[in-house]
């Protein structure tokens, strides 16, 4: 590695900065609303098509919502102006830590290691003794 | 004839910058369709800035090994003749359709080439979403065969840095479809938001890297359906922007399986994408057999349309 190659990642770095600058200026992220249960059920069957949803919870921000499909919980949460689906295990996700209205669930894996998302209350409220088995 | 006397990707770093900005402000004034999320943009473009760095580590091995094959060539190929550069121009995209065709169908080139895939976005800056592992994954020992045939080492290097050239351009929605005896033989932004996106009728397909006639004569053409939206990303997409994580996830991931079941070791570096030996993850090919689209051929754009209007 010679001199020139260090001036021009120098030059590289500083052009990234300029171009990271004028993304942020411009705002023009894809529009994102706030999850609604049908567009949540339409996100998961993306992730995964033909799985039977017993229940969605949407999280009170709309950046998030919790399913459950038999003993897996499926996850969404948001990610800069997109949005990312996991599974893990219901009862994990049970007992996942709840404090000041935000549930933080561990996703195991590398590549999305956590999600955390806003309820008012975790377990759910609504959860009945037949979707709890 | 063995070092490069320029290179095509330093001498267009300029033209990628303006042409990124350019995309940005036409789309802020809504001249032109794109969408650049702050966080997305830096991940992408700081991926590219790793990439160079990478490279310089392992260019002299490659460098070495090209050289080697070079010294014990078949034949003597000049690099001033034009009919050397019809040739390569051809065999050095042959082998990059291949090295692109492995690197998505088996699951250790996989995790070196991932990261290209893992924006949601698509616009000029994923094209420098580039790979940080590619050196250590050994795909350049693809095109040693050219050296051996007889192509001067400078004359691969160049040829391979105006296929990256080439391939950058591509990476927009700005351009809808170009005109027909161009999509028929030339990679194109069309055909290449085919190859970026995740929907099962579009997952494998549009390997190319200039001309997209491999994909059309190797069976994995598929045209961009206006009835079939593309969703960019990969199959699970990240949940982080961290360059790391986007560099190394599927490393880790295939560490991790390894570990779990040492006995399918095979499996799990060199099986497809999704692999498990319980069939308990999704490959392409299960979720092409799941969504009821071709494992093997194409969906011309009429068939669908029409399903969409008997739908």
């Amino acid at each position: 590695m010679n001199e020139a190659f260090f001036v021009q990642l120098a030059l590289s770095a500083a052009a990234v900065g300029v171009l990271v600058g004028i993304a942020a200026w411009a705002k023009i992220a894809k529009p994102v609303g706030p999850l609604d249960e049908h567009k949540a059920r339409a996100l998961l069957a993306e992730d995964f098509p033909g799985r039977r949803i017993d229940a969605v919870w949407i999280a009170s921000d709309g950046c998030g919502a919790m399913a459950k499909s038999g003993g897996l919980a499926l996850v969404i949460c948001r990610v800069g102006d997109g949005f990312v689906m996991r599974q893990i295990p219901w009862p994990q996700a049970v007992s996942a830590t709840f404090r000041n209205g935000r549930l933080r669930v561990n996703l195991d894996d590398v590549a999305a290691p956590t999600a955390v998302i806003a309820f008012a209350t975790w377990p759910p409220e609504t959860l009945t003794k037949d979707l709890a088995a | 004839m063995m070092k490069a006397a320029f290179d095509p990707v330093a001498l267009a770093t300029p033209f990628f910058i303006l042409t990124i900005i350019l995309e940005i402000v036409l789309a802020r004034f809504r001249v032109v369709k794109a969408n650049y999320e702050t966080r997305d943009t830096a991940t992408s473009l700081v991926m590219g800035l790793g990439s160079s760095v990478a490279g310089v580590l392992t260019v002299g091995v490659v460098f070495a090994a090209t050289v080697w094959a070079y010294q014990h060539r078949v034949f003597t190929i000049p690099m001033n003749a034009a009919w050397a550069w019809v040739g390569i121009f051809l065999l050095e995209d042959l082998t990059y359709y291949w090295f692109h065709r492995l690197s998505h169908e088996r699951r250790f080139w996989w995790a070196a080439h991932v990261n290209h895939h893992t924006s949601q976005h698509y616009n000029l800056s994923t094209a420098l979403r580039q790979t940080w592992t590619g050196g250590v994954a050994g795909t350049w020992l693809l095109w040693l065969p050219l050296a051996f045939l007889g192509f001067p080492p400078a004359m691969i290097a160049i040829q391979k840095g105006i296929s990256l050239v080439y391939q950058y351009w591509i990476h927009t929605e700005t351009i809808r479809r170009l005109p027909k005896g161009f999509e028929a033989v030339f990679n194109t932004p069309s055909h290449h938001r085919v190859h970026h996106a995740r929907n099962p009728i579009y997952l494998d397909r549009n390997y190319a890297g200039i001309l997209i006639v491999w994909d059309r004569l190797f069976g994995t053409f598929q045209p961009e359906l206006d009835a079939e939206p593309c969703r960019y990303g990969v199959v699970h997409n990240l949940g982080a922007f961290n360059p790391l994580r986007v560099a190394f996830h599927e490393w880790v991931g295939i560490a991790q399986d390894i570990a779990r079941s040492p006995r399918h070791v095979l499996g799990w570096l060199f099986g497809p994408p999704g692999w498990s030996p319980d069939g308990s993850r999704d490959t392409s090919r299960t979720l092409k057999e799941r969504a009821g689209v071709p494992v093997s051929g194409f969906v011309p754009a009429r068939s669908l349309v029409a399903q969409a209007d008997e739908g």
